[in-house]
């Protein structure tokens, strides 16, 4: 029974023979067991909002876009969540323009009711002006290479886009306070969706008559399939929807055993997802910070899953920090954040600082600014400050990319999306994680809701981060040594010195040098490893 | 210039301050993958820094019967946008780019067929249809569709005060008086030989194939602008070759 009708593809007697009678002996044509997913790889574009999501060959790209509308009558306090799937004839030479086929319906309404029906997204926060102007979220899936199993890939690459989309911050006001003010990004940070849970989309093909079934069907295999079915479930091991549409008969205790693959590989992929979404948010605001120096790095933060027992890795390259190095940028991020006026005395002291070579902090001079000297320095010497939030015996110095990771949590945390809690990120040591999380506090409540510059706030008030005493250090120095090498580690990031030694893999980054020799050539078709 | 002349001018750009630090000639870095798609019998990815379009080339296949042609393949072209509904801008672009194409392809050699030609926008920071015709060059060159040449496209911008600068940034476009995109064919390797390599004395690759100017400028700027385009595409279509070669070499190391 040809489920899906598909001009481009002609199986021959013979391949479908094949694939049945292996299947049947738990073989699967690309050498995979009966409940393995395809290598699974998430790229965030450079965009907020736009994803491309890889699930073996299949390639999925999501791209999300807000605007401002008016509301549904009946439902006036809540914004709307719109899924576009449209199968552009790129994916598949049988996709054709024009009315959307069966197959793109089917997958459009599945997505939607597992993102939109179950209220993983929250509609309600999307209201500006009750009754008058509401946040239409509209996501357009674009289908780029079709080899198999697209519900899952597109329901993870438009999952993955939500999530790291960015809305422009508007509020309420003008004379009658009836006029939404929407501020541009350069203003104010721009928000997140909140999002409650994450469904995902897991599908089973079915063979023989019912009593065979594998995990993440390929394109032949969809070919060959006398049925399917799509279980979206998220990973508290709630059902979210499940979509069997004609085709064999199951039985149901296999039925029930399918679902509670699903919950596993659920929970699996969440993990997966979660994780990228966090490197993303971490080269994101390392982005943020080193825009002003003029210089473009290409930064991707790609996470690959590994089937079955291997703990996902993502690849990153661990990067000497050199403190020097280290230094400069967290001058710059000192320059870039404070624009409080108190503060223009040690920010011109500071720019002037920053123009004098290396040479200079190494001699040990020291910061000045309110609440006393600099926190950030491997080589200043530090002493706790009394009265200081949050002050504890012993503590860490701080680098850059601690910093980052300190400031996006704490946006997160501003957000409103993600408790201090479940910030959990594996680069970062279980003691200076509690440390952070504690301090996210402390950072919350001096912060102002409508700001994303947080620091400012916070440094007016003196340092948030603790310093490290001299004598009791030691240990906790020692113990960050390692993590440091991790904390370097964070996405792709390219320092400002290593532009060209990359990867045979990513591109070769060439600057403002006028040389215009990059090129990049992917190996061709299959990602092998 | 008076007072009132200076505000009600829209805010100029400084072409010697380009956010990206780039000199008024300087091109954005350019990335070019081929193969990577699957499905579609020739597929490549054109990058200039923020700039992303994605070809996919599905060719020679049985055209439409309404629409196959009795004497040579008919050239169909799909612009994807990034979200939205196909408006107007797609229409026209799909226009360009399939009367830019139907240049270099050898139509001739498949009658009653369709070389069909898919662009997807995956990120938009300007000079976008110059972009999208470099992607759907490289794609053609990885179908294996017989070429009689290559062709470069690049953008151009002129400020209010009549600088002529490359490779616009979506930014740069916005705050400019025009920009234009020019496309020029490039022919030193071909499927047809015996070509002649010059048209009146002035060497092939000089001629304009395309251009599509938004906004308005002086006859000066425009030909400032092509003479700029030209030497800029002279460099595209050497780094645009060298990839090819390169992953030719690849291909014919391995076999």
């Amino acid at each position: 029974m040809a489920n899906n009708a598909n001009a481009g593809l002609r199986i021959t007697t013979n391949e479908r023979d094949f694939i049945e009678a292996a299947i049947k002996e738990d073989h699967r044509i690309d050498g995979r067991t009966p409940f393995d997913y395809r290598k699974l790889h998430i790229k965030f574009l450079r965009e907020d909002g736009s994803v491309e999501v890889q699930l073996g060959q299949t390639r999925v790209l999501a791209v999300v876009k807000g605007e401002i509308t008016q509301p549904y009558p009946d439902r006036g306090n809540e914004g709307s969540l719109a899924i576009y799937t449209e199968f552009s004839p790129m994916g598949d030479p049988a996709f054709e323009l024009g009315r959307p086929s069966e197959m793109a319906v089917e997958l459009g309404r599945i997505i939607d009711r597992g993102l939109r029906e179950s209220r993983a997204v929250d509609t309600e926060s999307l209201c500006i002006l009750s009754g008058r102007s509401v946040w239409a979220i509209r996501v357009d899936i674009h289908i780029l290479d079709n080899y198999g199993n697209l519900v899952d890939a597109a329901n993870l690459a438009a999952l993955a886009a939500l999530l790291s989309y960015r809305r422009p911050e508007c509020t309420v006001g003008g004379e009658d306070g009836q006029q939404v003010i929407v501020h541009p990004p350069e203003v104010r940070e721009p928000v997140g969706l909140i999002i409650h849970h994450i469904p995902i989309a897991v599908t089973f093909a079915f063979f023989g008559d019912g009593n065979f079934q594998v995990l993440d069907p390929s394109l032949k295999e969809e070919e060959v399939m006398g049925g399917r079915i799509t279980i979206t479930i998220n990973s508290q091991g709630e059902i979210c929807a499940v979509q069997k549409g004609g085709g064999v008969g199951v039985s149901a205790s296999e039925l029930m055993r399918c679902i509670r693959i699903a919950s596993s590989k659920a929970q699996s992929i969440t993990e997966t997802l979660k994780k990228a979404v966090e490197v993303h948010e971490i080269e994101r605001a390392q982005r943020k910070i080193r825009r002003h120096r003029n210089l473009p790095t290409e930064i991707e933060a790609e996470v690959e899953m590994e089937e079955a027992p291997e703990v996902p890795e993502a690849p990153m390259a661990s990067e000497p920090t050199e403190p020097e190095q280290a230094m400069d940028t967290e001058r710059d991020i000192n320059d870039e954040r404070m624009s409080d006026a108190t503060q223009l005395e040690s920010n011109e002291i500071k720019n002037a600082d920053a123009q004098v070579k290396k040479s200079s902090r190494a001699a040990g001079e020291k910061d000045i600014f309110a609440g006393g000297e600099s926190a950030w320095g491997d080589d200043a010497k530090l002493t706790p400050l009394k009265g200081a939030p949050g002050t504890r015996s012993s503590f860490f110095p701080l680098d850059s990319d601690a910093l980052v990771e300190f400031d996006v949590a704490a946006k997160a945390v501003l957000r409103g999306g993600v408790s201090s809690q479940r910030m959990s990120s594996k680069v970062v040591s279980a003691p200076l994680q509690r440390q952070i999380s504690g301090q996210i506090a402390a950072a919350a409540v001096y912060a102002n809701q409508s700001s994303a510059h947080i620091a400012e706030e916070a440094r007016s008030l003196g340092p948030i981060f603790p310093r490290v005493a001299d004598m009791d250090s030691t240990e906790g120095i020692v113990s960050v040594e390692g993590t440091e090498a991790e904390l370097g580690v964070l996405g792709n990031s390219t320092l400002e010195t290593e532009l060209v030694n990359q990867s045979e893999d990513k591109p070769l980054n060439f600057l403002s040098s006028g040389k215009k020799k990059a090129k990049k050539r992917k190996s061709g078709g299959v990602r092998q490893n | 210039m008076t007072a009132m002349e200076e505000e009600g001018a829209p805010p100029s750009l400084d072409v010697s301050q380009r956010t990206d630090g780039r000199s008024a000639s300087q091109l954005r870095p350019l990335q070019c993958s081929r193969g990577l798609l699957a499905r579609a019998h020739g597929s490549a990815t054109w990058s200039q820094e923020s700039t992303t379009v994605m070809a996919a080339v599905y060719g020679p296949k049985p055209a439409a019967m309404r629409k196959e042609n009795a004497e040579r393949a008919v050239v169909e072209i799909i612009w994807r946008a990034k979200n939205g509904l196909p408006g107007s801008y797609e229409k026209e672009a799909e226009v360009v780019v399939r009367r830019s194409l139907e240049f270099i392809i050898l139509t001739a050699l498949h009658p009653n067929t369709a070389i069909s030609v898919i662009l997807q926008v995956i990120s938009d920071d300007g000079s976008l249809l110059a972009c999208a015709i470099n992607a759907a060059c490289a794609a053609l060159v990885d179908a294996g569709i017989p070429l009689n040449g290559l062709l470069t496209a690049v953008g151009c911008g002129v400020t209010h005060d009549g600088q002529v600068f490359l490779d616009p940034t979506k930014l740069e476009e916005q705050k400019s008086k025009a920009f234009v995109c020019l496309v020029f064919p490039s022919r030193p390797l071909s499927a047809v030989s015996g070509l002649p390599a010059d048209v009146d004395g002035e060497p092939f690759e000089h001629g304009i194939l395309t251009s599509v100017t938004h906004g308005a400028m002086e006859v000066d700027e425009y030909f400032t602008c092509v003479e700029n385009g030209r030497a800029a595409t002279a460099k595209i279509a050497e780094f645009s070759r060298n990839s090819i070669e390169r992953s030719q070499k690849r291909v014919s190391g391995a076999v």
